[in-house]
């Protein structure tokens, strides 16, 4: 059991509020052999400055610029310890202070913890967030083992070395626990790599049906092909600055909050705990779920669910003033690295209950369009294409998925997906049926979720439209 | 396929460095690429599954906070409680039975993976025991569903590798 004491569950505070005003990305790719690793935060970069109509000359920003965070998963991939020093001498920002930030698959989103603790602190008046990954040096199945080092060395890794492994379990207990129909799990697959289909920055965008990901080889039983996210090589980078930097560099200034949480690497020590509401549940929500828990030996937030997930959000939410995030949300973009991993979300971060996350998709809501009214839903998810249509350069997840939600909330989908030149810009062609997927009805706020291990570092963050 | 499953790994090396187990790990050619990893102060959960024993620890303070020195057992193992932070007591468990909690059928792993695939990896709920403790099947050819009794079986003597793929489970109670 694990009890909270008096200051655990300290909301943070900042000292000053914090804006996003800037995002900039490569493509993601399988192999990338075109650019080095410093070439492609280069791109990221100079999207950053040059493309989000900024009110000053992209060299007059850079000069504003007091700190940087960099995320980057595993030295492993590249066999090069502190990366981070190559990055920003390459990127010119040498003398300022950087530091690395390393919290597995959650990387991106606590670069931006990072950053905005920065400005939100007084350390920086306006921080460079940027991550990258590159995972084309070794096949497939050694980046797999490298992954998997991410499990303990001691008592997991040599069970699997694939990183799925551990994931499958998970979604064994939840489908069971649940009764979820594992087409509910396909459909997802189905929806984000639909949706990669209409950005020149995915990865691996596909029309796929349901019938096709079910009939696709499995990685680890359940998990099939079509329902894990790919190795990627990319960059992701996002301007964080002060309220007053935010007005004078845009007209468009987006407000952020985010916070994190973290529970145990080893999803068999996940001791038992009641499960922390969030502002719009009462406990009379779970009384049922705690019963049928009971039933199946079940426990929270055992193997169902994400603690971390559920605490980064129980900060965050207050930070920022959702109190119901189903109502407050306008959009999402969750960590997709698996179907499962989406479908479990919905519940950790308050957009259904725990328990009803099979309904919650199947009530289209997660949709652009809601195919059971053809009307936008309420909270779309991973219009992005999220991880399993577009990316996981791990380092750059949380940025990337981040940078989304801006550019969501700033009227700009089509600016950086719609564009024949953008497409042009990474060798593709724009398809000609793309569709923009540009969130209507004046979206005020979206979510992000950034997510590690099976749950060992979470960052929630919400952006805020602040014009 | 053999219904049994099949480890395709050679034994770990171990030097002892007082009571500790120090195992090596090899991460590239020769001496000069490996890495000596120590097992600590878990060496008697290692050192016992070559002798056929589950070790588990358990908090025996009386001040604990959680535990009001009545823990629950660990597994795996800590040489210290997270709670009170004082130092856990060894217990062996003796005939060690419990039930799959979660499961997966592991169809591919990654590189270098000593276990033949394909294969269970089982997650296993074992009576007065706070964590489930993830292991994997002997058996292969049978359908398995969540709640089937395991009971464990060990790698000892010769057969022992020195690390955690010395403790399996094979269905039946």
């Amino acid at each position: 059991m694990i009890k909270f004491g008096k200051g655990n569950l300290r909301i943070p505070k900042w000292t000053r509020p914090v804006y996003a005003v800037a995002g900039g990305m490569t493509d993601f790719r399988k192999k990338y052999p075109e650019k080095k690793l410093e070439e492609l935060t280069m791109m990221a970069f100079r999207m950053m400055l040059e493309e989000n109509d900024l009110k000053m000359d992209p060299l007059e920003i850079k000069s504003l610029i007091n700190f940087a965070c960099y995320g980057e998963f595993a030295d492993h991939f590249q066999d090069q310890l502190l990366c981070e020093a190559k990055v920003h001498d390459y990127l010119g920002l040498d003398l300022l202070f950087n530091i690395g930030v390393k919290t597995g698959g959650a990387t991106g989103g606590s670069t931006i913890l990072s950053a905005a603790s920065m400005v939100a602190s007084g350390m920086a008046d306006c921080c460079l967030a940027l991550g990258w990954e590159r995972m084309d040096e070794v096949i497939t199945w050694t980046g797999n083992y490298y992954i998997s080092t991410a499990a303990c060395k001691d008592f997991e890794t040599r069970l699997a070395r694939n990183y799925a492994s551990y994931y499958a379990p998970m979604a064994r207990r939840f489908q069971e626990m649940y009764g979820v129909d594992e087409r509910v799990r396909a459909e997802i697959a189905v929806k984000n790599r639909g949706y990669a289909c209409n950005s020149p920055f995915s990865q691996q965008p596909g029309k796929h049906t349901i019938e096709e990901v079910l009939a696709g080889e499995i990685v680890s039983d359940p998990l099939r092909f079509l329902e894990c996210c790919a190795m990627s090589v990319g960059s992701a980078a996002m301007l964080l600055c002060t309220e007053e930097l935010a007005y004078k560099l845009t007209d468009k200034p987006v407000k952020l909050y985010t916070a994190g949480g973290s529970h145990t690497l080893r999803t068999g020590d996940r001791r038992p705990m009641e499960i922390p509401l969030l502002p719009h549940e009462t406990a009379g929500d779970y009384e049922k779920l705690y019963k049928d828990m009971e039933k199946q030996k079940g426990r929270w937030p055992g193997f169902e669910s994400f603690g971390a997930t559920r605490f980064a959000a129980w900060l965050c939410y207050r930070m920022a003033g959702i109190n119901n995030p189903i109502e407050d949300l306008d959009l999402i973009e969750t960590h997709d690295a698996f179907t499962i991993s989406d479908l479990q979300t919905y519940g950790d971060v308050g957009l259904t209950l725990y328990g009803d996350e099979q309904e919650y998709v199947r009530s289209g809501d997660c949709y652009l369009k809601n195919p059971k009214t053809g009307k936008q839903g309420k909270c779309p998810s991973n219009l992005s294409g999220g991880l399993l249509g577009s990316m996981h350069a791990v380092g750059a997840t949380g940025i990337f998925s981040a940078t989304e939600i801006m550019w969501q909330l700033q009227g700009k989908y089509d600016k950086f997906h719609g564009d024949p030149k953008m497409w042009q810009r990474f060798g593709k062609k724009k398809p000609a049926d793309w569709e923009s997927l540009q969130i209507q009805n004046n979206p005020k706020k979206g979510c992000y979720v950034s997510h590690a291990g099976v749950g060992s570092h979470v960052t929630v963050g919400v952006l805020e439209k602040a014009w | 396929m053999n219904e049994t499953v099949k480890l395709n790994t050679t034994k770990t090396k171990v030097t002892k460095e007082g009571n500790v187990w120090v195992i090596d790990l090899p991460r590239f050619s020769g001496d000069s690429g490996t890495h000596h990893h120590t097992l600590g102060l878990l060496t008697p959960y290692f050192a016992g599954l070559t002798e056929g024993k589950l070790m588990a620890t358990r908090c025996v303070n009386d001040n604990c906070p959680i535990s009001r020195g009545k823990g629950e057992l660990w597994l795996p193992p800590r040489a210290d409680c997270p709670d009170c932070h004082q130092p856990m007591v060894w217990e062996e468990i003796k005939n060690p039975a419990g039930e799959i909690f979660s499961y997966t059928f592991v169809e591919r792993g990654g590189m270098g993976l000593e276990i033949e695939c394909p294969y269970y990896q089982i997650d296993v709920l074992l009576p007065g025991v706070c964590t489930i403790v993830k292991s994997y099947l002997s058996t292969r050819n049978r359908k398995i569903r969540i709640g089937d009794k395991v009971k464990a079986k060990f790698r000892t003597g010769l057969d022992a590798t020195n690390t955690c793929l010395d403790l399996y489970w094979e269905l039946g109670g």
